[in-house]
């Protein structure tokens, strides 16, 4: 299943500590993501993007404004929404199947029909072979495969990615991209992914948001067509990231 | 016996990378290294036995290998050895058990919890430093010279040793590790035990080992504050006495135990704890 994700008059505070006063990161922002779409967040760091999505998963309370995922508004965490990290996601003391069993554990399932479960989503990412590695012994892109099949594995309504394929190199990066699509185009999930670049944003989703300033607020919003790649477009977001 | 303890943790800006370095080295302690050990040992003996041979030393004042070994049987055949080590081993085992369960606990509650943290970590860095032997005194005034005394002090030093690294060690665990378990849908004892827990094993295997080592010293200490048997004290009787072989014999006794102990929990931790985490 997937769900609509509504960001109403959302704004996010920083750090109010006892030695500073809070700084606005996100300017109040209201965008709707239609359930089963694929969206990029594109902006330059510390533009506030993944501090948005970190408002979707529950990580980051909002200052103002809220967020509903399928009407429901977000107050904490929860399986409804999976996410994928930059890195250090994986528990390093579980094995790829363990981690992956980690996420299945929710639904209550009998040992063994957990395990085959864990195996299929493993080697839905292209890690069948791999299932009983520690993340030490896997290389970065296959620990984003085994973190990508233990999101899904908990099937969650929206699936948030914070620049998961960042310190990959560039073919490896092109393979997940490859991958991902075809998940998503399998599981239907409404995909919100964080990104800086412009070309993988294009390369995946259907809508390009772009942020940016400081706090950071929607400079753009695009929706990229199907078919080959449209120069004009890309150079109208080029234009709206202010990187020429 | 007592390797001087590991410095104590600097701050959080250091990850789990760091934490790992600074663990005791013997974590990796590996077997099959025995060579350099037993040449080293041999070495000490043999240097040992030349410098009571040479009569350098006073009469009586510093006996041989031989002598030293014949003051151990001789002890370990009247029974006052097992004695000793019974009551020794009963302290500070009490001691350490009460002191660990409590400071491991306490620790996981600061390092988890940053406003707990920051109402208890002044008041244990404050209590920390004062030595568990400058305590033996007040302890004493307190529960007598009885053994409710001796284990409260052992427990006492053993919980803020015990304590230190265990806090260190949570408030190290990558909070996108309990991030990624919320959204997983983990309830808060899945995150506990199989987050927090095995991402935290190697600072609460180093908290233990660490701890078993200031539980012998605060052991020396309460049974040199009043006592009716036990290593420390035995060592003080033999003092008086000017038995140098009984007291090498149970300086001896004392480096074993304590070597015994360590080997006992890092084998423990080979078996329990993941090298990578955290």
């Amino acid at each position: 299943m997937s769900r609509a994700v509504r960001l109403e008059g959302l704004a996010v505070d920083y750090g109010r500590t006892s030695r500073r006063a809070a700084v606005p990161v996100l300017d109040r922002t209201d965008l709707e993501f239609p359930a089963g779409s694929f969206t990029a967040l594109l902006g330059p760091s510390g533009c506030g993007k993944s501090t948005l999505l970190g408002a979707v998963a529950g990580f980051v309370r909002p200052a103002a404004g809220r967020v509903a995922v399928g009407g429901t508004q977000v107050c904490g965490p929860g399986p409804d929404r999976g996410m994928v990290f930059q890195q250090y996601a994986l528990f390093p003391w579980r094995t790829a199947r363990g981690n992956v069993e980690f996420a299945l554990k929710r639904f209550g399932l009998p040992r063994t029909e957990r395990r085959r479960r864990a195996l299929a989503a493993l080697a839905e990412v292209g890690l069948a072979d791999g299932v009983e590695r520690y993340p030490a012994q896997l290389s970065g892109g296959m620990q984003q495969r085994v973190a990508l099949a233990r999101a899904l594995a908990a099937e969650p309504d929206v699936l948030l990615l914070d620049e998961p394929f960042g310190a990959l190199d560039a073919l490896t990066r092109t393979r997940m991209q490859e991958l991902l699509r075809r998940l998503w185009q399998r599981t239907g999930t409404t995909v919100l992914f964080v990104t800086h670049d412009i070309d993988e944003a294009l390369a995946l989703a259907e809508r390009v948001v772009v942020l940016g300033g400081t706090p950071g607020r929607v400079l753009g919003d695009h929706a990229v067509p199907e078919g080959p790649a449209d120069p004009a477009l890309r150079a109208r977001i080029a234009g709206h990231l202010g990187t020429g | 016996m007592h390797a001087s303890p590991p410095s104590p943790p600097e701050g959080r800006a250091l990850q789990g990378r760091a934490l790992r370095r600074r663990m005791p080295a013997g974590g990796g302690r590996a077997p099959g290294r025995l060579g350099p050990a037993v040449a080293a040992a041999a070495a000490v003996l043999a240097a040992w036995q030349l410098l009571a041979l040479s009569g350098a030393a006073a009469p009586g004042l510093l006996p041989s290998p031989a002598q030293t070994l014949a003051a151990l049987a001789d002890s370990a055949g009247s029974g006052t050895l097992a004695t000793d080590l019974g009551a020794s081993l009963a302290r500070a085992g009490q001691g350490f058990a009460l002191g660990a369960v409590v400071g491991g606990a306490l620790g996981f509650a600061t390092g988890y919890l940053p406003l707990l943290s920051a109402a208890v970590t002044p008041v244990v860095s404050f209590l920390r430093p004062i030595p568990a032997i400058a305590l033996v005194p007040l302890a004493t005034a307190w529960f007598g010279i009885g053994e409710t005394a001796k284990r409260l002090l052992i427990a006492y030093a053993v919980l803020l040793a015990v304590w230190l690294y265990v806090h260190d060690g949570v408030s190290r665990v990558p909070v996108t590790h309990l991030r990624a378990a919320r959204s997983l849908g983990a309830p808060l004892h899945r995150r506990f035990t199989e987050v927090l827990l095995p991402a935290a094993a190697p600072a609460l295997l180093a908290a233990l080992r660490y701890g078993a080592s200031v539980a012998l010293l605060a052991l020396v200490a309460a049974e040199l504050g009043g006592a009716q048997s036990g290593l420390a004290y035995r060592l003080q009787v033999d003092g008086q006495f000017l038995r140098v072989d009984r007291m090498f014999a149970g300086l001896i006794v004392l480096g074993l135990l304590g070597v015994a102990v360590d080997l006992v929990l890092a084998g423990i931790g080979r078996r329990f704890v993941h090298r990578e985490a955290s």
